[in-house]
């Protein structure tokens, strides 16, 4: 009874951290700053909504396909978030102190 | 089971924000950073849909989901890093 | 080099400890002991462990499994981590967006042994608010949503655990 509270509130958590992450997509300025607000949604909302998810099995082999779960996402989601954020550096889209500098070059 | 329904519904509406979001973007990079998102959480989602149904072994196909999308997450990355234009020089002066 | 013994002692070590681990994690993920299905793993195992075999052979890299306990207390300080870095960028995303002020470094990496700078940069990028953004072998090259990140990051609490939890027991 105690374990499905917590669970609940977790789970409430882990959503309220993913429809932060997805706002946060659309009201920060440039590319750069938006994988910050979907790393969000990747790593805490993922720890939240498993750890709620495990915490309603019955700790059997469901609780650890879903630890496997949480792991997996762990290593992967900050791997392609870095090959995003180096392809996008090496295509040469620019951070936005950069455009600001760049900007400030070309008043002078 | 209110509470996994709230979830499953906060993270569809998610998805639907990144597609939004990829379907209206700037750059292909925010194309790529939306449907990544949609990618791990649809993940999520399966797992969600597991426990809604009663049936645990939806755990495995989510295990799958997760495997694929990182594989093609970085395939489509590879490709548009190497077929990406070639930066101007200053912009390559200052990545350095 | 490699034809005066086959194996030494501690390749065979580390192919035990793979084929062990592998063999629990097909069992984890499948669950079911009919003979067939315990057939294909031990085919499978037993490939991956001759593809591990025949790909060191290859690259000079250091053969090691670090699980230690200090490994495990690096996690949990992570995971503390990423829950307070979190709670800022959500003040960051529901705030006013005048507040942001990214910002980009260059950190020095060469204090960090090699076979961990990668774990190195995937924490940078884990704990949401830092992104690491290039890395090459004097420098990691970090994108910061505030100024305050960068500099925690530059007073090396996060390297210096690293270095504790992944180097050699002295």
């Amino acid at each position: 009874m105690i374990l499905e509270v917590i669970s609940t509130i977790l789970l409430i958590l882990g959503a309220f951290f993913s429809l932060t992450g997805a706002i946060g997509l659309f009201r920060f300025p440039d590319f750069f700053t938006r994988v910050h607000a979907a790393s969000v949604t990747d790593s805490i909302a993922t720890i939240l909504i498993i750890t709620g998810l495990i915490l309603r099995t019955d700790f059997d082999l469901v609780a650890v396909k879903l630890l496997f779960i949480l792991i997996f996402l762990l290593l992967t989601s900050p791997t392609a978030s870095h090959a995003l954020a180096k392809s996008a550096r090496h295509g040469g889209l620019l951070t936005l102190a950069e455009i600001r500098e760049s900007k400030k070059g070309d008043n002078d | 089971m209110l509470a996994l329904a709230a979830t499953s519904v906060a993270i569809l509406s998610v998805m639907a924000l990144a597609l939004a979001r990829a379907l209206k973007a700037d750059t292909v990079y925010d194309r790529i950073l939306g449907v990544n998102m949609v990618g791990t959480k649809t993940a999520l989602f399966i797992a969600i849909m597991g426990f809604l149904n009663g049936r645990p072994d939806f755990l495995d196909i989510a295990i799958v989901y997760a495997l694929i999308n990182f594989i093609g997450m970085i395939a489509v990355l590879r490709f548009f890093e190497y077929t990406a234009s070639e930066p101007d020089e200053d912009t390559q002066e200052k990545s350095k | 080099m490699y034809s005066k013994s086959l194996m030494d002692r501690k390749t065979i070590i580390y192919l035990t400890t793979w084929t062990l681990i592998l063999a629990i994690f097909w069992l984890l993920l499948s669950g079911y002991f009919k003979p067939l299905l315990l057939g294909f793993g031990l085919v499978s195992v037993a490939l991956v462990v001759l593809l591990i075999w025949r790909m060191d052979k290859t690259d000079k890299e250091p053969q090691q499994l670090s699980f230690s306990l200090r490994f495990f207390r690096y996690i949990v300080w992570l995971i503390g981590q990423v829950v307070l870095s979190s709670l800022e960028v959500t003040k960051l995303v529901w705030g006013s967006s005048k507040k942001l002020s990214p910002a980009t470094a260059k950190l020095p990496v060469t204090d960090i042994p090699e076979h961990s700078r990668v774990l190195y940069a995937n924490s940078i990028t884990m704990t949401p608010g830092t992104l690491s953004v290039d890395i090459d072998d004097d420098y990691v090259t970090v994108h910061a949503l505030d100024e305050k990140s960068i500099k925690s990051l530059q007073q090396g609490e996060m390297a210096s655990k690293i270095a504790k939890a992944t180097g050699e027991k002295n």
